[in-house]
């Protein structure tokens, strides 16, 4: 399918000289490249849902680079090289530098945005006061460059659009596109699941500078001027602007508008320059205002209505078995031991002095009345920065100030008490999401097939999800998004199971499922599982051991027997002077 | 020595000033109003047209406040009330509405940068040493402004409800607390410091169409690395406009006026919560 389109796409391309007059071939020659980087930043944001303004500072490296080196170095094709791997290797590095200070931990996500505008005026200052090495303000111009014909530009800038297209495309589709997806989406999900976000993101951040330098040291070697306002945040914000128009998220949208508005503007700039600006900011605001999708995101959906297209749903995943390895039980070190743990919000303690060892093969309860701790107590083993005080070491390693990606791959699967999933995925390609890690997914391919482990599976086909492999996540009922985000925990194939109430909202048959197969896994496949529960009745079932927790101390932790027989655990669940009036004293 | 005191103070004054707006609007909205450079210009351009109509000059300040508010009113309505569960969008449509303020000013008024006549002109001797007086009277100014509002903060009903709408607007609303309201009063009020700001600092600059740009960059840096506090703001300015003018004096011009955005781009990195309590 993209193969016929991307012809008849370049067949267009190779008949525009014969049917278009030398101006607007002139014009379209660079509208081609600004298409070319509306791509690359759709990927950036409408897939990766990173905003940057600062696109057109990669650009300029990449025009700046070909200006220099043809200014600097004469014409070869040795110095035409240079200038253009010059360029594209400075704009990565930027972009790495620029995601290592958006990406981190902790740090808001409108940081990235503002880092990318700042970038700009950097970038601007530095071009400006480079004196006769950049030009200065008037840049740099006339230079020597390849001597090739309107029409030959034409074509192969145009053959660069068509490819970028079909490149992005082909990417925006495969494994590594609905991965992009679901980390837009919740990344803190992700990286749950052991993916860094992070870096990807970055990886993405720099793909795409690479990609709009290219686009630069085109425009450079095409108009043969460069200037410092190329990389302004005027020219950063006006691609933001024409990717939201064109529709973010739909690779194709973006293209166009920039394509479309660009020639349109190089019309209107004689004429009316600011009521045309007037009127693009006009429809900008209506555009994210009624229609955020953008005119191809109405276009597209309008189009689905009329006309399923068969591309939009592939192939149905099948689902399939993967073996999981009987691990032996000599294990020196215990699934999970805490030290002292403590966890205050200034003079508030929400966890005081929690210290326990539990083992493979264990299945531990984690019970208490409301606010007494559990879940801060499951946040401060699954990420290293949860903690105020202690020692957490999972299976032997010290997660010190690890984030919980890296936690998750020490073994970690954690589900969380409201279910925590990917709204915009499939439930198919939620499946696959978890099993990123263990298997990376392709940047060319959707998989057919999802390999998950036997105790997944299980859960898949006794709540039906099977049944549902195609529909959206958003459209699920809370049980069914509860039983599908326990399946994606499982598919990790985790050593250390930390759940959530994993049973709320199922019914009373699932609930007898779900704790068959926790027990189970802790019988046959040696995990250890940490699950925090207020169905006493359950509990009792499927514990080996049971802790409890009051007003953020352990005051209990024992056998079944022991713990549900217990004076102080009747105290603290129903008060002491009811417990005092049953006993009769 | 004494000179450059009086710069780092009257710089942080100034920068206070252009960022308080953006900083009440971001508390109580949770969105970054970047038309906050476009009703800068739109302060500018009423001083510019309170001296073209021969008015007194002092009354520059009123009129931009009174457009910037109403201007505020009208876009809350319009364009931030709709896209309340969409706050990044919400950035997007105000940058459209910076460009769009900016195109009509451009028709308007032309392109080019024109002067406004400062109210008070001319230097008095302090600390020493011969200071301009009107960058004295801005700091006066800030120092007015923000025990003002200070003062509605803390001291009035209006400001006890915009802080617990700050705080948590979920149970605000829950308590019958009606934060629709306080939302557009805050977007609006914040606008009209915009414009005020504008205002204020053309006599001390001029005005062109792009002037609110910069400072809608520096401010708001300096808001994100407030946190939402005014005092951190004030110290924020104060630290970050005292690098500014120190680079610009003993090292590079240009690399002031990156120093702002540079050195709160850092901060960020190191302490995301910037200045404000953790």
């Amino acid at each position: 399918m993209v193969a016929i389109l991307g012809v008849m796409a370049l067949a267009a391309v190779a008949a525009g000289p014969y049917l278009l007059d030398t101006y607007s071939v002139n014009i379209l020659v660079r509208s081609f490249l600004y298409g070319c980087i509306a791509i690359a930043l759709d990927i950036l944001w409408g897939f990766a849902g990173v905003l940057s303004f600062g696109q057109s500072a990669f650009f300029a490296i990449g025009a700046y680079g070909c200006g220099l080196a043809f200014v600097h170095l004469g014409l070869s094709w040795e110095t035409a090289i240079a200038g253009l791997l010059g360029g594209a290797v400075l704009a990565a590095i930027v972009a790495a530098f620029v995601g290592w200070l958006a990406f981190g931990h902790g740090v808001s996500e409108l940081y990235v945005s503002v880092v990318t505008l700042v970038l700009t005026v950097v970038v601007v200052q530095i071009l400006y006061s480079g004196g006769d090495f950049t030009g200065s303000s008037s840049g740099l111009s006339g230079f020597d460059t390849f001597d090739i014909e309107i029409e030959t530009w034409f074509w192969i800038t145009g053959a660069a659009l068509v490819l970028s297209a079909a490149l992005g495309w082909i990417l925006v589709r495969s494994d590594v596109g609905r991965l992009l997806v679901a980390i837009r989406d919740n990344e803190q999900r992700c990286s749950y699941f052991g993916i860094s976000g992070s870096g990807i993101k970055i990886l993405v951040l720099v793909f795409s500078a690479v990609v709009t330098s290219l686009a630069g040291y085109g425009y450079a070697a095409y108009t043969d001027v460069v200037a410092p306002d190329l990389g302004g945040f005027q020219f950063g914000t006006e691609l933001v602007i024409w990717v939201a128009l064109g529709g973010r998220g739909t690779l194709i949208g973006p293209a166009v508008a920039a394509v479309v508005i660009d020639f349109i503007s190089a019309y209107l700039s004689g004429s009316l320059p600011f009521i045309w600006q007037l009127f693009i900011g006009l429809l900008f605001i209506l555009v994210i205002v009624l229609m955020p999708q953008g005119l191809g995101g109405a276009i597209a959906s309008l189009c689905r209505r009329l006309w399923p297209w068969p591309m939009d749903s592939p192939g149905v995943a099948r689902l399939a078995a993967v073996r999981a390895d009987r691990i032996a039980r000599e294990h020196a070190a215990p699934a999970i031991e805490l030290r002292g743990v403590a966890r205050r919000y200034g003079s508030l303690r929400v966890l005081e002095d929690i210290s326990f060892v539990a083992r493979q093969g264990e299945l531990v309860s984690l019970v208490g009345p409301n606010g007494a701790g559990k879940t801060t107590l499951i946040r401060c083993i699954s990420d290293g920065h949860e903690r105020s005080a202690g020692q957490v070491a999972i299976q032997g390693h010290d997660i010190g100030r690890l984030p919980p990606e890296r936690c998750a791959r020490l073994g970690i699967g954690r589900k969380f008490q409201t279910p925590n999933v990917f709204d915009s995925l499939s439930v198919a390609e939620s499946l696959r999401i978890a099993r990123a890690r263990l298997e990376p997914p392709s940047p060319w391919r959707r998989a057919d097939e999802i390999h998950l482990p036997e105790a997944a599976l299980r859960v898949v086909r006794a709540t039906g999800l099977d049944r549902s492999l195609t529909t959206t996540v958003r459209h699920l009922s809370h049980g069914t998004k509860q039983a599908l985000e326990l399946a994606m925990v499982l598919a990790m194939e985790p050593r250390l199971l930390l759940l959530d109430e994993p049973t709320a909202g199922l019914t009373k048959p699932e609930r007898t499922l779900i704790g068959a197969i926790l027990v189970d896994l802790v019988a046959n496949h040696d995990l250890c599982i940490l699950i925090i529960e207020h169905d006493f009745e359950f509990v009792r079932e499927i514990s080996s051991r049971i802790i409890v927790l009051h007003q953020g101390r352990l005051v209990l932790d024992g056998n079944v027997e022991d713990v549900v027989s217990s004076e102080l655990v009747r105290t603290i669940y129903v008060g002491e002077q009811h417990a005092l009036r049953e006993t009769g004293a | 020595m004494p000179d450059q005191l009086l710069d780092v103070l009257t710089t942080a004054a100034i920068l206070y000033i252009v960022a308080v707006g953006l900083l009440i609007v971001l508390g109580v909205l949770k969105i970054i109003n970047f038309a906050h450079g476009g009703f800068l210009t739109l302060g500018g351009y009423a001083s510019l047209i309170v001296s073209q109509l021969h008015w007194n000059p002092w009354l520059a300040e009123p009129v931009a406040l009174v457009a910037g508010t109403v201007l505020g009113a009208a876009v809350e309505r319009i364009i931030v009330r709709p896209l309340y569960s969409r706050p990044l969008d919400a950035i997007l449509a105000t940058w459209g509405l910076s460009i769009v303020v900016v195109q009509v000013i451009t028709i308007a008024f032309g392109r080019g940068v024109q002067f406004v006549r400062s109210p008070i002109e001319g230097a008095i001797p302090l600390l020493g040493t011969s200071y301009s007086l009107y960058r004295l009277v801005l700091l006066g100014a800030a120092v007015v402004l923000a025990l003002a509002i200070g003062a509605v903060m803390h001291g009035t009903r209006l400001g006890l409800v915009a802080r617990a709408v700050i705080m948590n607007e979920g149970l605000a609303r829950g308590l019958g607390i009606n934060s629709e309201l306080v939302r557009f009063v805050t977007f609006s009020v914040g606008s009209g410091l915009a414009s005020l700001a504008g205002a204020l600092i053309t006599p001390l600059l001029s005005v062109d169409p792009l002037m609110g740009v910069p400072w809608l960059l520096n401010a708001f840096m300096l808001v994100l690395v407030s946190g939402t506090s005014l005092i951190s703001l004030a110290v924020a300015a104060f630290v970050l406009g005292g690098a500014q003018v120190l680079i610009s004096s003993y090292g590079n011009p240009v690399l002031g006026g990156l120093t702002i955005v540079v050195l709160a781009a850092l901060i960020l990195r190191v302490r995301p919560l910037g200045f404000a309590r953790g």
